[in-house]
């Protein structure tokens, strides 16, 4: 019932075209976030959704009506805001009746919706209270109660966590999830931040500069990027990227630096059309390691280490592979007691079963049929 | 001599002269409004009133309806300030938050509208409302009024409205407020000092105003206390003391308006909506 649907949306401020042409369909009660780096469009993205900035062309309908020409107060859809935008002459209670009140809810409805809000966000005590009067946190979760009163449509989130620190963040990421689960609106939920929208996700729209990449589920995203850019955004650290060439029938990737690896051979019939091409080679850090077992696909290369981050439960290791002067440096996840050195040589595990390869112009991923 | 003052003493000199500035005058006229008239003319001058007397202000009542002309100016200014305020804070709204082209263009355009000498409107205005059959009516001072006081009223508002965070708005249209609903319902009051700040800028230019007040209005019920003051002097007299009565009658008011508002005009209401 409420489903929001994007038909080539766009978007221009005067002369700059900031949203181009943009199709989704979420369905509803599903969790989609919005993500991309600080000005891709994101917020403007959701702001035409919520009915705060104009549309440009192309239409936009939620639960099954458009909604282009409609004010955002008749759109039924509620709103959280970056700064939290909570009404600062308000008390906590006003400010998630607010809402309520202009609709002319009986008042005895108003004191339920509010009173049930509080309790799921356990802000309860807080009534009196003016918002200058609360803590971050505190401030969050009025501006998410005000939300919830409402019952809408769908709930749109523009960067809501971005103000708290580390801790009070993830803490507030798992209350969001409960939140979806407990309420089952559809949310649509803006982050520059990759792990908020791989954690809450059911699907991920990935932005660049105005354009959607990929669309798609957070299995998806991570493992089947769209484009470079996509593969670039997602994990910590992001994907290894290598210029290379393919070779020999698309049996074998000649990797900048003199390192030539072998193809595995379910994708050798997709590289065979790309013989001789210039693309880029990527390789995420977990699929680089020391070597244990003997795998199809696992293929061993000297290498050096140029730098390690121990993170506790996990080691980065900078690696240099093979000997070349400008040999490619990749990042590989390794176990803390690999007890990698600077400047050791070593051995190197390189697991070409998740390989990607991007087309060096356009970004976009090289990949065949399962895959 | 030794000028080496504290930072602190040169505060409290520099607020010594302005408060004796702006209350000599003042406490002048209060004194002179006690005292007879004889005993203003004698010398040597005497500075407390010998003899208080309240007589000035009955006279001032009965020698001039200036009862009358205390309900005209009343009418005429808080009319005037409404009318003033209502619109420019749509105009103050319309600069800060529409993306207006040109905006700021029209800022100093306004800025250098509210610079022009009056005396140069006068004749037009005074043709404008004989022909509209406005003169000696309260609308023939309300609408210039309202008009002069608009630009500096919009700069004033704009630049409260600046202060407060648009995504206020935007919460509020999504909660189910129209653009001018949230406009009223939350804009204007989180710049609750800012409009009142302009509402008094235009009461007390109203209040004071003389040319367009002599002007318009030249039947004796119809005038304003700015200009029914001047009923008292006589061709050859000048009664200083029951001038002085009047002039303090047209403080009260005044000084209750600011009395009532100078806590709202106080700032700081806006902390807190935002992260900060
Ligand atoms: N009101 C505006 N006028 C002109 N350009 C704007 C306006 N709002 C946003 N932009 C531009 O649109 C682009 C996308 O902005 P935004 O949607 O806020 O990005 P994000 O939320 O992804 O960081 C930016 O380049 C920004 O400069
Ligand atoms: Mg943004």
């Amino acid at each position: 019932m409420s489903e929001v649907t994007l038909n080539h949306v766009a978007k221009s401020f005067g002369p700059v075209n900031v949203i181009k042409g943009i199709d989704l369909q979420i369905k509803s009660g599903e969790f989609v976030v919005f993500v991309g780096p600080s000005g891709c469009g994101k917020s403007t993205l959701l702001r035409m959704i919520a009915g705060l900035e104009s549309i440009t062309s192309g239409k936009i309908s939620i639960g099954g009506t458009i909604v282009n020409d409609l004010p955002p107060r008749l759109r039924d859809i509620a709103m959280v805001f970056q700064d939290y935008a909570l009404y600062p002459h308000k008390s906590v209670f006003e400010n998630m009746a607010f809402g309520l009140r202009l609709r002319k809810l009986p008042e005895h409805e108003i004191q339920t919706r509010v009173n049930n809000a509080a309790g799921i966000l356990q802000i309860n005590h807080l009534f009196e209270r003016k918002p200058r009067e609360l803590s971050g946190g505190q401030r969050q979760r009025v501006a998410m109660g005000r939300a919830i009163v409402r019952q809408p449509k769908a709930f749109l989130f523009d960067e809501p966590l971005s103000n708290l620190d580390a801790l009070l963040r993830s803490e507030m990421r798992v209350e969001i999830k409960k939140l979806h689960h407990r309420l089952g609106n559809t949310i649509i939920y803006v982050t520059h931040d990759q792990v908020e929208a791989m954690t809450l996700a059911d699907r991920i729209v990935v932005l660049q500069e105005g354009n959607l990449v990929q669309y798609d589920t957070p299995d998806g995203i991570y493992n089947r990027p769209a484009a470079k850019f996509v593969a670039g955004f997602t994990g910590s650290p992001p994907m290894n990227f290598a210029p290379c060439r393919i070779g020999e029938g698309g049996r074998v990737l000649h990797v900048a630096g003199g390192v030539d690896l072998p193809v595995p051979a379910r994708c050798v019939d997709e590289c065979a059309r790309h013989i001789g091409r210039e693309v880029i080679f990527g390789l995420r850090p977990e699929h680089i390691g020391v070597p244990t077992v003997d795998a199809p696909g696992i293929e061993r290369i000297d290498g050096s280490v140029l730098l390690v981050e121990p993170l506790g439960a996990e080691t980065l290791g900078l690696i240099k592979l093979g000997k070349h002067d400008k040999a490619a440096e990749v990042t590989g996840r390794f176990e803390p007691d690999a007890r990698l050195q600077v400047g050791q040589n070593l051995p190197i595990a390189l697991d070409l079963n998740h390989f990607h390869l991007f087309d060096c112009k356009t970004g976009l991923a090289i990949r065949g049929n399962g895959w | 001599m030794n000028f080496n003052f504290s930072r602190r003493t040169t505060v409290w000199l520099a607020a010594i002269i302005v408060m004796v500035n702006g209350f000599f005058p003042a406490v002048w006229i209060l004194l002179t409004s006690l005292k007879t008239e004889t005993e203003l003319i004698r010398s040597p001058i005497t500075y407390l009133p010998e003899a208080a007397t309240l007589e000035n202000y009955m006279t001032a009542f009965t020698a001039q309806p200036i009862g009358r002309f205390l309900l005209n100016s009343v009418v005429v200014a808080g009319l005037s300030t409404a009318l003033c305020v209502l619109i420019s804070a749509l105009a103050a709204y319309a600069l800060t938050r529409l993306r207006m082209p040109h905006r700021n263009l029209i800022m100093s355009l306004l800025l250098a509208i509210s610079m022009f000498p009056l005396i140069s409107l006068m004749v037009p205005l005074f043709k404008v409302m004989r022909e509209l059959g406005l003169l000696n009516t309260y609308l023939a001072l309300i609408l210039p009024y309202a008009v002069l006081s608009l630009p500096v009223c919009t700069l004033v508002m704009a630049s409260f409205f600046q202060d407060i965070p648009p995504d206020l708005e935007a919460a509020a249209m999504v909660d189910g407020c129209s653009r001018v609903g949230a406009l009223f319902k939350v804009v204007v009051p989180l710049a609750a000092p800012g409009v009142f700040t302009a509402g008094i800028l235009a009461f007390v230019n109203a209040w004071d105003e003389f040319l367009l007040a002599l002007t318009m209005m030249n039947r004796v019920n119809m005038r304003t206390l700015s200009v029914g003051i001047t009923l008292y002097q006589g061709e050859f007299a000048f009664p200083w003391p029951l001038i002085s009565a009047a002039l303090i009658i047209a403080l009260v008011p005044i000084c209750i308006i600011i009395a009532v508002f100078q806590e709202r005009v106080v700032g700081g209401l806006t902390a807190g909506g935002v992260k900060g």
